[in-house]
């Protein structure tokens, strides 16, 4: 009987099982989901596939691994200076050597700050697979794959912050806003109107007037200025759900505000909510993007998506390889993005017979 | 801004002009009808007398013992080979707001090409750097030390005919003190700057100045041009009325027609007076200036490519090294010239003292050798640049040459840390000290521009254990926080001009700690400060040479100023028909393609000419695809060598 219950607790809803269903049959939004998934996966563990420092060092009978955590000054491998270990030289040197030392780089060896400039050798330098920089180089000599990975990294937590904080706020707000209605419903309205003229550029260049910008004061001023766009969508949908028969029967039941608006009309706009998610991701990826290329963005030298756009612009004729790096890259990770938005709304559809084309 | 040629440098690469297009304005001026006698337009206000304060003052009759000095001994620098006739066609970014000179929207960087077409009485030799005449033959210093009389020639003209006479500049005087002309930082320099003009005679006329000043300097400072007195009809509407009318000049070249929103196209004077003096002979060679306008500087080279320009500037690397390629050049119907020149240049890294880390002068030295320029140069800047050794540089004997540049020396800057207490480093390299404070700094920029210079510097930095941390803002942004003082580092540069480097606004104890002034280090130091006011003082030549020299060796030692790099020479293509003298230019050039007299404050401009029929040949070898080879002109006669 525990045991029954237990099931129970955790057996999916049979809508949502439905939906998934539903979800999984539009083929192009699966896979997309799968990939992204994959590729922001993987992009959290990218210091152990892009980086310039080693996974494992062997050297005189003891393992080093420096992947995370402090810098290991070259003089703890019989180097003779006190700043970052080069560990692309030190295999280089441990394979001469022909000793038991040994070096484990990732597949790409480079990280994103890293120059790696040859003097007399002028950068941007093209992709090459004898030198390791698969997409070439920026320029100032730094991998464009690493920035591109971890520029996405960057890029998408953004995205997130801002879609969590945006969400709550817009959904809290616009709630509240459905469900009592009359004065503090007019009150906000002109209220977001008002903030709603608020020019975000022109904000952003106040603030990085003051302050050095830096990922958090940009999420606060995106949130501070974003938030307005989710409460006209869940206003309307509050206004709707709380006539609805099943609220006024917990209203009946004597249940509360907090109890209406979290357990019962939430739960029935969620469909709303989690279709507009996609879009808002991809929109968080593009205004970074966006404000990094107009050089309002996260400070230099972050690897940043906007920035190499920037760059790629300049080198369009000497080092095209940077624009087009960074164009499919943000072309994919949309389109992507996109699919997965679509196929979402399609699942959550009501109406069980559209046709999805 | 405490000087115009620096208003205009400052504006000309920030301004792009737009302008009402479409409508088409034909003016053409007539040249050589003499309008006299001269009476006061009835709709003009009367301007009052020139006010003197006490103290100041000309005497009511000229001296007597005053010695007239003129200079015809200097080398010429034209080419006698030099051919009259031909167009050189250039372009602008937008069009002018106005054809004025002075006041609102004149600052623009049409203002290069109308001012330097008004000549003063003198002229600077652009080798020598001494006074040479202009409109002026023969000129005198009085005996307090500040105070120029001036000749004029009494063959000068306006355009319209009408004889330059000492009564224009007493004109000038008072029109530039108008509150009409809105022009506020003009009212205040002939106010505070200029404190008397007086008529002693047609041709004479004496003019003073607030300080004392060695003669060259006193003629760059003082030495004021004149306006035309019969044109101007000074009123209330002024600024309105003169907007776009072309006003009567004493230079070679005068705007014969104007298409507004398309171009400007400028016409040589035919008998213009200034032809026999020895210093003008051979120079201003094409018959007109055609001034396109182009709104993108991508779209200029363009048209440079096609040969509808004659000339484009090639200074940065990315120009010079990957856009000027292709058929144009490797055939050689484009030239590429090369040129080194001695141009007044101070960029650095100016370490603001007021922060307690940055007092420590071990942490300046420190900071100073984790710096390695060699490798920005070497990569990034593709060896075009080189290392500048001092603060300011490019003054001729002024220079103090034998200082060497503290070099990227990672054990030298661990010394100095070590030395000022940042000995141990912290989990991410960056050493900190007792108190737990981190060796790191900001570094506020104006322009993306630089941030590749900069990010190489900053890995190369984390290896002595010295976090930079960039913060860049846009231009004005940038130079806001740091005439507030509120930067740590500045990196930047000053539009150094004048005959003499300046000390006082840049490190004397009086500009220290307060907003707004330009010694943006923070920097004071009495021994220092007697030493600048001494050499301020000072008319004496070779006395100022040798404080200037001691003074720049001063900042040196103090460490508040990490010079970066200097860019010593200026570049450019041009079309194989465009000719220039054998020696390419005099030392001092700005744009070895400047087709006026002035370029960057030295009369050392116009000296190419149009070749008629070597124009023909490469337009024919160039249908016909015929090579001349590849053609690189460099000259490094004025190089000086960096840092030695």
């Amino acid at each position: 009987m525990i045991l029954d219950r237990l099931r129970q607790s955790f057996a999916l809803n049979p809508l949502t099982v439905k939906q998934w269903r539903r979800f999984r049959s539009i083929k192009r939004g699966y896979y997309s989901a799968v990939v992204l998934g994959a590729m922001i996966v993987l992009s959290c563990g990218a210091e152990l596939l892009v980086n310039g420092r080693a996974l494992i060092v062997y050297y005189e009978g003891e393992l080093y691994f420096p992947t995370y955590g402090d810098i290991i000054p070259g003089s703890a491998f019989g180097l003779d200076y006190e700043y970052e270990t080069n560990y692309r030289d030190l295999d280089a040197e441990f394979e001469e050597q022909d000793g038991d030392n040994w070096v484990l780089m990732p597949p790409v060896r480079y990280g994103p700050l890293e120059n790696n400039l040859t003097p007399g050798y002028f950068p941007p330098y093209s992709p090459s697979f004898e030198t390791g920089h698969y997409l070439g180089t920026d320029e100032t000599g730094r991998d464009v794959l690493a920035r591109l990975v971890y520029g996405f990294r960057i890029a998408f937590a953004f995205a997130s912050l801002l879609l969590l904080c945006n969400y709550l706020i817009g959904i809290a707000i616009g709630s509240a806003m459905g469900f009592w209605g009359g004065v503090f419903d007019l009150a906000f309205q002109r209220l977001i109107e008002i903030w709603n003229m608020v020019p975000t550029l022109y904000v952003i260049m106040i603030v990085a007037s003051i302050v050095i910008p830096n990922f958090w004061t940009l999420a606060a001023v995106m949130v501070a200025l974003g938030w307005t766009a989710m409460t006209w969508n869940m206003r309307t949908s509050t206004y709707k759900e709380k006539t609805r028969e099943y609220v006024l029967a917990a209203r009946a039941l004597g249940a509360s505000n907090q109890r209406m608006i979290g357990s019962h009309v939430i739960p029935n706009t969620i469909s709303v909510i989690v279709s507009f998610i996609p879009f808002s991701i991809a929109t968080g990826i593009f205004l970074l993007t966006a404000l990094d290329y107009l050089g309002f963005g996260l400070p230099p030298p972050t690897p940043s998506w906007g920035e190499m756009l920037s760059q790629g612009q300049k080198h369009i004729v000497t080092a095209p390889w940077i624009i087009l790096s960074v164009a499919i890259a943000i072309s994919i990770v949309l389109v992507m993005v996109n699919y997965i938005g679509e196929a979402v709304r399609e699942a959550f559809d009501p109406k069980k017979f559209a046709y999805y084309q | 801004m405490n000087h115009p040629a620096k208003t205009i440098a400052v504006l000309a690469t920030g301004a792009v002009l737009v302008s009402g297009c479409g409508s088409e304005t034909n003016i053409y001026l007539t040249l050589g009808v003499p309008v006299e006698p001269y009476a006061l337009p009835e709709t003009a206000i009367e301007l009052p007398p020139i006010e003197v304060l006490e103290g100041d003052g000309l005497p009511d009759v000229l001296p007597e013992d005053l010695v007239w000095v003129t200079n015809e001994d200097d080398p010429v620098f034209a080419s006698p080979d030099a051919k009259r006739g031909g167009t050189f066609r250039t372009s602008i970014l937008g069009f002018p707001l106005t054809l004025r000179r002075v006041g609102p929207d004149s600052n623009g960087s049409f203002a290069g090409f109308l001012r330097p077409n008004q000549f003063g009485p003198i002229a600077l030799h652009p080798d020598t750097r001494r006074a040479i005449p202009a409109l002026a033959t023969h000129w005198a210093f009085g005996a307090d030390g500040r105070t120029i009389y001036y000749r004029i020639n009494p063959k000068a003209r306006w355009s319209d005919g009408v004889p330059v006479t000492a009564d224009d500049f007493v004109y000038a005087m008072q029109f530039m003190r108008s509150k009409e002309i809105v022009a506020p930082w003009y009212n205040n320099y002939y106010t505070d700057r200029i404190r008397d003009l007086k008529r002693y005679d047609d041709h004479t006329y004496g003019v003073q100045g607030a300080n004392p000043m060695p003669a060259g300097e006193m003629h760059a400072n003082y030495g004021i041009g004149p306006q035309p007195r019969h044109f101007h009809v000074l009123n209330d509407d002024w600024v309105a009325n003169t907007n776009w009318q072309i006003e009567p000049n004493t230079g070679p070249y005068q705007i014969t027609k104007v298409r507004k929103g398309k171009y400007i196209e400028m016409t040589r004077k035919a008998d213009w007076w200034g032809d026999d003096l020895k210093y003008f002979k051979h120079r201003f060679n094409p018959d007109k200036i055609r001034v396109r306008v182009i709104r993108d500087p991508n779209v200029a080279f363009q048209y440079f490519l096609k040969g509808e320009l004659d000339t484009m500037g090639l200074v940065l690397p990315q120009y010079w090294h990957d856009k000027a390629r292709g058929e144009a050049f490797d055939n050689g119907y484009i030239v590429k010239y090369w040129f080194y020149n001695e141009q007044p240049e101070a960029l650095g890294m100016y370490l603001n003292m007021s922060h307690p880390i940055l007092s420590d002068e071990l942490v300046r030295f420190g900071i100073a050798h984790s710096m390695n320029f060699d490798r920005v140069i070497s990569t990034v800047l593709r060896n075009d640049y080189d290392r500048l050794s001092t603060f300011q540089i490019g003054f001729g004997d002024y220079d103090n040459l034998d200082i060497q540049p503290r070099e990227f020396d990672l054990e030298r800057a661990d010394m100095y840390f070590d030395a000022a207490g940042f000995e141990t480093r912290g989990g991410d390299g960056i050493r900190i000290n007792e108190d737990g404070e981190r060796l790191s700094f900001q570094v506020t920029y104006g322009t993306p521009l630089h941030t590749d210079r900069l990010v190489v510097l900053q890995e190369e930095a984390r290896k002595a254990g010295l976090e930079l941390e960039l913060d860049l803002k846009d231009g004005p942004g940038s130079f806001k926080k740091m005439l507030e003082k509120k930067h740590q580092i500045a990196w930047m540069g000053w539009a150094a001009g004048g005959l003499a480097p300046g000390y006082w606004q840049f490190f004397h104890s009086a500009n220290a700690n307060k907003p707004q002034t330009n010694n943006l280090t923070n920097h004071a130091n009495p021994a220092m400060d007697e030493l600048i006011m001494e050499y301020r003082a000072s008319t004496n030549l070779e006395d100022r040479i040798r404080l200037a020299r001691i003074l720049e060796q001063m900042v040196h030692d103090s460490g508040v100023v990490i010079p970066t790099f200097r860019v010593p020479y200026t570049r450019a293509g041009a079309w194989r028909w465009v000719k220039l003298p054998e020696w390419v230019a005099p030392r001092t050039v700005a744009s070895a393609f400047s087709p006026f007299a002035n370029t960057g404050g030295f009369s050392g401009g116009g000296l190419f000419w149009i070749d008629v029929d070597e124009r023909e040949r490469t337009l024919e070898a160039k249908s016909d695809g015929h090579s001349f080879g590849p053609t690189t002109i460099v000259n490094t006669t004025y190089r000086v060598d960096p840092a030695g």
